[in-house]
């Protein structure tokens, strides 16, 4: 069986002071010092995500959730080890990222699926689905600049799921909009999930994670902490979270 | 008068002498500057031509958000280079009286390769910061954003490529002006070299901002030194009857190895009829034909700084991520 995922012994490390060098100028004058120290964000990941799962990334701030998700989505490469992706891969954008305020939605769609690795006529055969999705008819010749947070997170999420890719990736957003939106999201993630496809997200919302996922990992201080159902672990995670509490709120306020 | 033309034959045999040290030096650099994560070039070109719908969306969406708030849209672009080359005109031929005919026609076809120039490294040192949000988000091949602003500013050049040729067939039809030489045939191939330098300095300018924010300072006061260390206001003849009367070689060397020089020069000197009755100091200067000598040492010093760049680029372009 192949997977949609493996990481094999990845470790990713950042220099510690992020910005050592950031003029020319203090970069002469410590020509000879040495480079800075690494702290190693994910220590020696190995992990297997077959087609069709469906997985949840949970942990405390700084445990590495998101540089996880990036590994993956090769946005950073791994200091050593080796990341195999099988298939199509997209990544929901957030708010800022994907959008150019001066142009219309229409033309933000083909950039957004540009970036996703679609071809232009890719794109044109997806863009009714993903207007109709939306539900931005009336507004997608109008310039992004115009369009409420939500809508540009509408338009986000369809251009996300109806490109159809065969691995979706999505940091902390899984369903926007308003309470009717955010139904039509869950069902067409689960539709998604049914087509064979992979989701992975990263997500402080367990109850999120609880109705989707199939499984959810744990990290904890760059490692993995618990790998199985999204039950128990997330149960092992929360029974953590109350133990670290009274063990070191003092710690945890420094 | 023979003298300089003497002069002249001993400087293409010692020019591509030099340009052939100098690609040396290059590839030596770029190979010694040791790639962070190894990458193999052709594997990299292919990726990136996966990607090329992407480099067309971002040259499309530069060109439609830079022209559509205003009415005039592509014609604002132009009115800057128009009304620079007017004031030097006046300045050149009025003030300081530089006697060239038709001063304008050959300013203009030295301004124009420059403003392309100049606009896309200006461009460049901002291109990567610009799309931060994009770069710590989603894969691409990242070397899609100098690119891009390298089409961009080329699509300009052609543009005002177009505006120039009218105004010369306008100058020869009412005026008897300069007319317009068969050898302009060489033209795409001045551009495809003058881009091929242009994306090589945009790989560098592009990756060193992203580690060291001053580049931009840097680039922009080089930017304004090499304005006028490059053959735009004045013929390079005048450098070279200059340097060649008062015996500094090793100069007017050190003028040619800049290529843009030589990718000016042959501009004007492809593009227009030699310049008749230009006096420096009361001494007549000759104009020159174009030396092909130098200009095929110029582009293969383009060639090798575009691939220098590349590499350059490409070792360090993952890291983009951690450092924006």
């Amino acid at each position: 069986m192949t997977y949609a995922i493996t990481l094999n012994g990845v470790n990713k490390g950042f220099d510690l002071v992020r910005d050592v060098h950031r003029s020319l100028k203090s970069a002469i004058l410590s020509f000879r010092r040495s480079r800075a120290k690494q702290m190693l964000g994910l220590k020696d990941i190995t992990l297997s995500i077959a087609h069709g799962e469906t997985v949840a990334i949970i942990g405390k701030n700084g445990s590495g959730k998101s540089t996880m998700l990036r590994i993956i989505g090769r946005v950073y490469r791994p200091s050593s080890g080796t990341v195999q992706v099988d298939g199509r891969m997209s990544t929901m954008l957030a708010l800022a990222a994907g959008f150019h305020p001066e142009l219309t939605g229409r033309e933000n769609i083909f950039f957004n699926g540009a970036i996703m690795g679609l071809t232009t006529a890719q794109v044109k055969e997806k863009l009714d689905k993903i207007i109709d999705f939306s539900e931005l008819n009336d507004f997608i010749d109008s310039p992004v600049k115009t369009y409420s947070d939500g809508m540009l997170m509408r338009l986000g999420f369809s251009i996300a799921v109806e490109t159809d890719p065969d691995i979706l990736l999505i940091d902390e957003v899984l369903a926007v909009g308003d309470a009717e939106f955010q139904k039509k999201c869950y069902s067409r993630i689960n539709a998604f999930r049914k087509a064979g496809r992979t989701i992975v997200f990263v997500t402080h919302d367990l109850e999120a994670a609880r109705l989707v996922a199939s499984r959810a990992i744990w990290l904890s201080h760059g490692e993995i902490a618990m790998d199985g159902d999204t039950e128990p672990t997330i149960q092992a995670y929360l029974a953590s979270l109350s133990h670290h509490d009274q063990e070191h709120a003092a710690e945890e306020e420094i | 008068m023979s003298n300089i033309l003497k002069l002249e034959t001993e400087y293409t045999a010692r020019s591509a002498l030099t340009f052939a040290g100098l690609d040396l030096i290059l590839l030596i650099v770029s190979f010694v500057s040791r790639p962070a994560q190894p990458t193999n070039m052709i594997d990299e070109l292919k990726e990136l031509f996966k990607y090329r719908d992407l480099l067309k969306q971002l040259v499309v969406r530069d060109l439609k958000v830079r022209y559509r708030n205003s009415v005039l849209g592509f014609f604002w672009s132009l009115a800057n280079p128009l009304l620079q080359v007017a004031t030097m005109t006046i300045v050149i031929k009025y003030v300081m009286r530089l006697d060239i005919r038709n001063y304008s026609a050959y300013l203009l076809v030295g301004y124009l390769p420059w403003m392309f120039f100049q606009m896309a490294l200006l461009d460049s040192s901002q291109v990567v910061l610009m799309h931060r949000d994009l770069l710590r988000k989603v894969y691409f091949p990242r070397e899609v954003l100098p690119l891009s602003v390298v089409i961009a500013n080329l699509i300009h050049y052609i543009l005002a490529l177009f505006v120039f040729f009218s105004y010369l067939l306008a100058y020869r039809v009412f005026l008897h002006g300069a007319p317009i030489m068969p050898s302009a045939f060489l033209l795409p191939v001045l551009m495809a070299l003058q881009s091929c330098l242009i994306i090589g300095l945009t790989f560098f300018v592009s990756c060193l901002n992203v580690f060291y924010e001053d580049v931009k300072y840097l680039l922009t006061a080089l930017l304004n030194v090499f304005f006028y260390l490059t053959p735009v206001m004045y013929p390079s003849e005048l450098v070279y009857s200059q340097l060649a009367k008062t015996h500094h070689p090793i100069l007017y060397k050190l003028y040619l190895l800049n290529p843009l020089n030589a990718l000016i020069d042959a501009y004007r000197k492809t593009l227009l009829p030699p310049f008749s009755a230009l006096a420096l100091k009361g001494t007549p200067v000759k104009s020159l034909p174009l030396n092909y000598g130098i200009l095929i040492g110029a582009g293969v010093l383009c060639i090798a700084i575009a691939i220098a760049g590349y590499a350059f680029f490409n070792s360090r372009k993952w890291v983009f991520a951690e450092k924006v």
